[in-house]
């Protein structure tokens, strides 16, 4: 009898849901049209009209405001992708540290984590951006870190595959404003990618920590006991051990770095909220359709990613436990 | 999942709500102040000064119509926007009117649910550039980096000119002409581009603005006008003959300081009808007949306003001079 109640009280709390979903839309709708303010997605097939330094499939202004969209997705998510490995090389490498019996090794883990932490991680970005811009050289004084890597206040230019004339490699070459061909990070992309990194990694380092000190103590003495390395007892006994606490708080850390990338839009960096709701909005005047695109693909791939590390969470869960 | 885009969509719907009623003169003379949306920290268009007090000329723009409503120049609450929200609080009726820099456009007009109120001042858009580039034309920036703020049809306006010419560059996208000028002082880009009115005044207060040179070539026509909701053609009107007011009383002569005794002394049909003596035209737009008084009065005449905040940047009249000086500013006759 209760299970029957609580059933029908989830049915008529659904239907109050969908019922509400279903009046804002039209209400929305509605109130837009009496506005006189145009509505729909048709806007997604005209021309964009505005360039993309950085887009990672061929696009020109001419392309439609979709392949837009599609380059601003690329952008945000090379960034998340790129500062997912670099946080976790960092928190992996600083949260071992912490536990190392060197002094200096886990002082120094230790500053790590406590300067990061706390500060916010726009205002790094920010340093990063505009203390770090300042500092680099301009053209004229590049820094070759190798004949074909060069650092300026442009950005790290590097060589890259050319498919231009079939196949070939072309190296960063000097011209009148900058170097061309080859390829290379903007200055905002390295500031997202070291400020997000940094700051995200002191959590992880956290995460590794308490992962590895959650290991009992008898595991890492029975290893050394067989005679194993002390990296073997880290990579082989310990840290399949440490992985089953560490998955899940790791999940919400890169769940809270992808949702982060939209801080690029304070320094220009072309990734979804700037291209799209920045731009894009302001040319097509489309603010609900827009915002709903961008809200559809950050819960999207949020639930993408909580889901793929769930997976992986269930394969290294102990059996039984 | 559902659940976040639904929230969203209520809460626009809301502000959309409130935006649907169609009498902004009642609110503003019920409320007895004029909300303004204005963008901050732009030098000659608005700023504030030592005392805390706005100026400019967007905020005379502003007390412009309410000296015009309300019969107070400074009954005005502002609303400081950034032009990436300009136009949908706007819409959703946050402000009344956005006098701020607002390029009339025929998308915009078409698509976005309100209505221009009339050309107020004719710019274009330039290039600021590092004298050491050794750059003075556009044609010498193929191959450069430009900076650039969202919001504006700037980046289109880029994209149109270098297209055309087949000029490579690459461009970099900033949320506000705030940031996009600091990475170009930063040395980020080789050129920043915005209108050439507001980019005259930060070079003018930048602390060394003799390293940088104004291009003399605009690439776009930017036709500045105020914008209000469509769908109240009363307060369209309103504000249109507001900022008309100012451009006629430059025509016939009066000034801040003169005003009081024209009104008083003259014998010109047109004159006595402008400034409410005869002919009832302020109760025809629903105000007091001394409307156009008040606003010569409190605020000034077209070259008045235009001379306050221009000027000290250097900047002339030009195509914002009255017809007979060769410039587009041209008064509705009043009767």
């Amino acid at each position: 009898m209760r299970k029957n109640s609580a059933f029908w009280l989830q049915c008529l709390l659904a239907l109050a849901l969908v019922t509400l979903v279903f009046l804002v839309f039209r209400t929305t709708q509605s109130n837009l049209e009496l506005l006189g303010v145009q509505s729909g997605f048709d806007f997604l097939w005209k021309k964009a009209g505005f360039s993309i330094s950085q887009h990672l499939i061929p696009y020109t202004e001419d392309s439609p405001i979709w392949a837009a969209l599609a380059v601003a997705i690329l952008n945000t998510l090379l960034l998340a992708v790129f500062c997912v490995l670099l946080a976790s090389l960092l928190g992996l490498l600083v949260g071992i540290g912490r536990l190392s019996s060197n002094w200096l090794v886990s002082r120094l883990s230790l500053a790590y984590l406590e300067l990061f932490r706390n500060i916010p991680v726009l205002l790094q970005i920010f340093f990063w951006y505009y203390v770090a811009l300042r500092a680099l050289p301009s053209l004229e004084s590049s820094i070759f870190i190798t004949d074909y890597l060069v650092l300026n206040n442009r950005g790290l230019y590097f060589p890259f595959i050319e498919f231009a004339n079939g196949f070939s490699i072309s190296p960063p070459v000097m011209g009148r404003f900058a170097y061309e061909g080859g390829f290379y990070l903007m200055p905002e992309f390295l500031a997202l990618w070291i400020g997000l990194s940094l700051y995200n990694g002191s959590y992880i380092s956290e995460i590794v920590r308490s992962g590895f000190q959650s290991v009992a103590r008898g595991q890492w003495e029975a290893g050394a006991a067989l005679g194993l390395k002390p990296v073997t007892v880290l990579r082989r006994v310990a840290f399949p051990q440490a992985l089953r606490a560490i998955l899940p708080p790791l999940t919400t850390v890169y769940m809270n770095m992808f949702k982060a990338t939209s801080l690029a839009a304070a320094i220009a960096y072309p990734e979804i909220v700037s291209v799209f709701v920045g731009t894009v909005n302001n040319l097509a005047g489309r603010p609900v359709e827009v915002m709903a695109v961008t809200l559809a693909f950050y819960a999207g791939v949020s639930f993408l990613v909580a889901w793929l590390m769930g997976r992986w969470n269930k394969r290294v869960t102990l059996r039984g436990q | 999942m559902r659940v976040v885009p639904g929230l969203a969509l209520c809460a626009l719907a809301f502000l959309a709500a409130e935006g649907a009623r169609a009498d902004t003169l009642s609110d503003v003379l019920e409320r007895g102040m004029l909300r303004c949306a204005v963008i901050e920290a732009s030098p000659g268009f608005s700023s504030i000064d030592a005392n805390g007090r706005r100026y400019g000329f967007d905020i005379d723009n502003c007390r412009t119509v309410a000296a015009a409503v309300l019969g107070d120049a400074d009954a005005i609450e502002y609303v400081p926007i950034n032009p990436n929200t300009a136009f949908t609080t706007l819409q959703s009726g946050g402000v009344d009117v956005f006098p701020g820099g607002a390029t009339w456009t025929f998308l915009r007009d078409t698509s976005l649910g309100l209505d221009y109120t009339g050309p107020y001042l004719y710019a274009g858009q330039g290039f600021v550039v590092r004298r050491a580039s050794g750059v003075s034309r556009i044609a010498d920036l193929e191959g450069a980096t430009i900076c650039v703020a969202q919001g504006t049809t700037n980046e289109q306006n880029l994209a149109d000119y270098f297209r055309a010419r087949r000029m490579k560059y690459s461009i970099v996208t900033f949320a506000d002409v705030e940031r996009g000028l600091n990475a170009y002082l930063a040395d980020r880009c080789d050129a920043f581009t915005t209108e050439v009115f507001s980019l005259a005044g930060r070079i003018v207060a930048l602390r060394n603005p003799d390293e940088h040179r104004i291009l003399g070539e605009v690439i776009s026509k930017e036709p500045f006008s105020g914008l209000v909701r469509q769908g109240d053609p009363r307060w369209r009107d309103i504000v249109f003959w507001a900022f008309n007011s100012r451009v006629a009383a430059e025509e016939f002569g009066l000034t801040m300081s003169n005003v009081e005794d024209m009104r008083a002394t003259t014998e010109d049909a047109e004159i006595r009808r402008f400034l409410g003596v005869e002919g009832g035209f302020g109760q025809q737009l629903g105000l007091r007949n001394d409307w156009a008084f008040q606003i010569v009065a409190q605020v000034g005449n077209y070259g008045e306003v235009f001379a306050r905040h221009f000027e000290p940047l250097g900047l002339e009249r030009g195509l914002n001079a009255l017809w007979r000086d060769g410039g587009l500013m041209i008064a509705m006759p009043y009767r």
